[in-house]
């Protein structure tokens, strides 16, 4: 019979095995991170000013590329999908969050990643924008109790799209790609336009 | 025909075999076990496996970190749940298992005295078509043995000791008392997985450890997960 993934669910690997292929697939992450350009703030907030809209691609060729390769995997039998870690859902805390990590993003010029990526190359608003972070998660803790109501509300249940709407799996997988290939088109669109007119 | 897709950028290939790639995922079935007939060799396999088993320490990890993808249901009736349940559980007794409002996309996880009725109440929701149904590995039992009255050793090796202050602060998290390896051992005779029946109120709590080097809880045999 085939291998079945999740591996570490399945046992074929133990707590430690587990940090080192971690520690291996971080550095992937960030080496790609950084080759695409992405330890640069100027690149990165040329998103909002819609000349350079690089990260929206690459982003979103990754959410395509996984989802195509963890429904195939679970197609062919090889992954067991209910296996998967879910990230519970907590709607109205989660959009909070992306609003702040927005807004932060806005402000510094990297999201939590590549500010990492950046430092590792030796650039100082990098590992400014990480001390940032850190000095957010310590208020973070400190504050915990009196966040903790808000944090928590909600069902807490890992909410799928397809689970909520009732829509089955291949037709949300089908509209993603088709909505990330338009995006794609777009976003072209979008860089000539802004391009043109210059800075 | 050929000469179009050769114009093409390699971005706009990869684009157009996403698409591809998307179309044919329409009629995917990326959930197995989804159909509702059984399949007597996958589940032969999953049970061969033990992908079915939750372990009593994975479980208990999950409750500590608060993790809310899964349901924890107690099988036993309400009286029994009354007395003791594992934390976070929702007491739906067999009888009542098929109406208790479960889902079948939920990820269930149930549990039993022993392990008997929950392998039971597992058959009979794969059955239902309820695609994730996990059981708690040796029910309240090993429960209660591995995690509320973990066995910790008496004269503990320095590796031994980073184990056992885990074993500990998870013991006391779960209002229970780690018993020592000494105490477990002289009170063998007895059925050693009967000892913890009742609520925490453990016959032996172990008097200051002996230095008799009693035998090691040898028989750990588990992998502690996450």
């Amino acid at each position: 019979m085939a291998m079945m993934a999740p591996f570490f669910k399945y046992g074929m690997f133990g707590d430690e095995t587990s940090l080192v292929l971690a520690f291996l697939i971080g550095i992937g992450f960030g080496f790609f991170l950084e080759r695409a350009g992405f330890g640069s703030a100027r690149k990165l907030v040329s998103q909002f000013y819609l000349n350079d809209l690089a990260v929206f691609k690459v982003m979103f060729t990754a959410i395509v590329t996984a989802m195509l390769g963890v429904t195939y995997l679970g197609w062919l039998g090889w992954l067991d999908l209910s296996l998967v870690y879910l990230v519970p859902t907590y709607l109205a805390p989660q959009a909070v969050g992306g609003l702040i990590l927005g807004v932060g993003f806005v402000i510094g010029g990297y999201c939590p990643g590549t500010s990492v990526a950046a430092t590792a190359t030796g650039r100082v608003d990098g590992l400014i924008y990480v001390l940032g972070i850190f000095a957010g998660m310590f208020a973070f803790a400190e504050l915990y109790p009196l966040l903790k109501g808000f944090y928590l509300s909600g069902d807490g249940v890992g909410l799928t799209i397809p689970g909520t709407f009732g829509l089955p799996y291949g037709v949300v997988v089908f509209a993603v790609v088709l909505i990330a290939v338009g995006g794609f088109y777009g976003a072209g669109l979008l860089e000539k336009k802004f391009a043109a007119t210059g800075e | 025909m050929a000469g179009w897709f050769a114009r093409l950028t390699l971005n706009q290939k990869l684009a157009l075999a996403a698409v591809a790639l998307g179309a044919v995922a329409l009629v995917a079935v990326p959930y197995p076990g989804s159909k509702v007939t059984l399949d007597a060799k996958e589940l032969a396999l999953v049970v061969g496996t033990e992908a079915d088993h939750v372990e009593a320490p994975e479980l208990a990890a999950w409750i500590i970190q608060s993790r809310a993808d899964y349901r924890l249901v107690d099988l036993r009736s309400a009286a029994e749940f009354a007395q003791y349940h594992i934390p976070t559980a929702v007491n739906v007794p067999m009888n009542v298992l098929t109406d208790a409002g479960l889902g079948r996309q939920e990820k269930l996880v149930l549990y039993s005295e022993g392990g008997i009725h929950s392998a039971q109440a597992w058959m009979l929701l794969k059955a239902q078509g309820y695609k994730s149904v996990y059981m708690l590995k040796g029910g309240l039992d090993e429960w209660k043995d591995q995690v509320v009255f973990p066995v910790v050793a008496d004269n503990p090796t320095p590796g031994e000791r980073a184990r056992d202050e885990r074993l500990r602060s998870i013991s006391a998290f779960f209002g229970g008392q780690p018993r020592s390896a000494s105490a477990v051992a002289a009170g063998s005779t007895a059925m050693p997985g009967m000892a913890a029946a009742a609520a925490p109120a453990l016959p032996k709590v172990a008097a200051p450890p002996t230095p008799a080097g009693g035998p090691k809880p040898a028989a750990r045999k588990k992998k502690e997960g996450c």
